[in-house]
This record gives C-alpha cells, structure tokens and sequence, in this order.
C-alpha cells in the first residue's frame, strides 16, 4: 500500500475535491419515505386548487393551474398504491419539471432536505415494482429507513402525463 | 413413474443438496447451491405498485434486495407465522440475490437421485413446470421447488391443502 507524506495527503485530498452532494426534498406517500431532486424543483403548494380530471382517461392525475397554465400533478397515493386516497391537511403539491415539461406530484407529506453522496445511491431491484423503472433514481438509507428516489424525467412519460400534454387540457381532446 | 435425466442433470455425483423448509404445513425444497444465506425475518420495505408476491425491499450487506413472500408466490390466503425466515437465493431473474420467506427451515438434506421422481403434471396445485422433482424425506412427501421458473413466471398458483 503506498504510504503518504502530509503534504502529499493535502495535495490529493485538493486534487480529489470534496464528495459531491446532492440535494433531495424528502416526503412521504402513505407509510413510506420518498425523495426527489431540487434540481427541478420551483414551488410547494397547498392543493386547494387541485381540479379532477375526467375518468376513466385520468386515473392517476389531476390538474392545477398555475401562473396562468394548467398543469398535471400526479396523485403519488394513487400512482403507487393503486387506489384513489383522501387528501390529508399534511398534503402539498411539488412543482417540478422534467424533459422540459412541469408536472406536479401530490403528496402525503413534506418532510425535509437533505443531501446525498451520489455513490449512496444504489439502483432499485428489478422485482421491487412494476412500474416504469424509468420512475425511480433509486434508493438509499437514512437512519435504517430505506428512502426511493423519484426521477421527474421518467415521471413526466407517464401515459397519463404524456396524454394531458397531447390533449392540452386533459379533456381527452386533441387542441 | 420414470425419471428423465434432463431434471436432474445439473446434479453430480448421484445426490443432490437441497434446503429442506415448511410452508403452510408441507415440506418443499430448494437447490442449496443458491442459497447464499438464511436470515431471521425482518420486515421489508414496501415499494410501490410491487408485484403480487413481493414484499417489498430489505438492506443486507450493503446491497438492496427484493423480498418475496413464497406463501403469496403458492396463493397460500393464510398469513405466515410470526416469525418466518429469509432465504437469499442467488441467481434469479434480474437481480442478482432475491430474499424469500418460508415459514420455517428445517434441514439440509442430500437426495440421492434414484431416490427423486419426476413430478406428476401437477402436484398440491402446482404444475411440474415449477418443480424440479419430488422424493420421501420423513415419511413425508418433499416437493422440490424450481426457483427460477417460479420467480420469472407470473402464471397464478394455488396450493392445495
């Protein structure tokens, strides 16, 4: 094993830099803990304005208009346990975009920021779920709780997401 | 009943190791050589929208696994036991180790092969896809599970009692 002088313990520990972090708003979706990137995040709101979309086409979306624009927000109860939940007073709508497109994601509960060493970052097993593996950036522990991260690029292809941007207005219309 | 040697061919030396376990009261096996360890039940973490006999995700050395109940796998309704063991069996679909839950280990067991028997089309309800062979351990029957075609297949089971 190579053996380092002080000086050159400073010189490498300058040329490797501190371990990057990255930094993830934590919330909560029924009993278990989920986080997503600040990256593209823009605002947390009241869901107040939250508007139903018409089902059947919409089981997992519902709508907010925000400075002017109607947007999609997925319900994550709905999304991830299948089944249409009550709206806890705790709830809050994220607003975040990816692939250039902003989707809001109803949730239980925001929790806290935190930041993450990406190499803690382990990929999500294939068995895990049977939604898109796209949904997720994977996962990691926190005080012996295991933590999934969502990634907004896969959630903006949901189907229903997709369809609300195709339609403009999640009428099921074509513009 | 006449044994084709394609079920067994991957055993050597005329016996094979399996680890014996309980689920819902009847014996069944698994090949030893996948099981890279046996651990005391901990609950699982649940993960959204999982298959129907996925429990969720466990931590084990560092490394994230999928959980799978084998009750839920087999369609068994009842509950497991308060206090079930986790199989890490490698070498299955996609991820490298998958854990599973049986109701209680009992033994490692070496069947000497002229002792294990095709199985019948179907056995306790489950078709001889998912099997690789059946033998008499105990007096009783010992249903020798195949893992890898029970974990990549989403055909429904249901257990017979």
């Amino acid at each position: 094993m190579e053996r380092l002088t002080p000086t050159k313990q400073r010189t490498r520990a300058r040329a490797e830099g501190p371990a990057v972090r990255e930094k993830f708003l934590l919330f909560r979706v029924g009993d278990e803990l989920y986080g997503m990137g600040l990256q593209g995040l823009r605002e947390v709101l009241l869901p107040d304005g939250l508007t139903a979309l018409p089902t059947p086409a919409y089981q997992v979306c519902a709508a907010v208009t925000y400075r002017g624009r109607r947007l999609p927000v997925i319900r994550m109860r709905a999304l991830f346990e299948g089944s249409p939940a009550d709206i806890p007073v705790t709830a809050r709508v994220l607003l975040t975009q990816g692939q250039g497109r902003a989707i809001g994601l109803l949730v239980d509960e925001v929790l806290e920021m935190t930041e993450v060493e990406p190499t803690r970052i382990a990929p999500l097993p294939g068995l895990a779920t049977l939604l898109d593996p796209m949904c997720f950036r994977g996962l990691y522990t926190r005080r012996d709780r295991v933590i999934l991260l969502v990634n907004e690029d896969g959630l903006t292809r949901l189907d229903e997401v997709v369809q609300f941007y195709a339609t403009g207005d999640g009428s099921g219309q074509s513009p | 009943m006449t044994q084709p040697s394609t079920i067994l061919s991957d055993v050597a030396q005329g016996e094979a190791s399996v680890l014996m376990f309980l689920l819902a009261g009847r014996q069944f096996a698994v090949d030893l050589n996948r099981v890279q360890h046996i651990l005391d039940y901990q609950a699982p973490t649940r993960t959204p929208r999982r298959p129907r006999f996925v429990e969720g995700i466990m931590q084990h050395n560092g490394r994230f696994l999928p959980v799978v109940s084998l009750r839920k796998r087999l369609g068994v309704e009842e509950p497991p036991p308060l206090h079930p063991a986790i199989l890490l069996l490698s070498g299955i679909a996609r991820d490298s180790v998958v854990g599973v839950m049986v109701d209680q280990v009992l033994r490692v067991v070496s069947l000497p092969l002229e002792k294990v028997l095709a199985p019948p089309p179907r056995i306790l309800g489950i078709r001889a896809e998912f099997i690789r062979g059946v033998a008499n351990v105990g007096g009783r029957p010992l249903v020798w599970l195949d893992e890898v075609q029970l974990m990549t297949s989403d055909e429904p089971i249901s257990l017979l009692g």
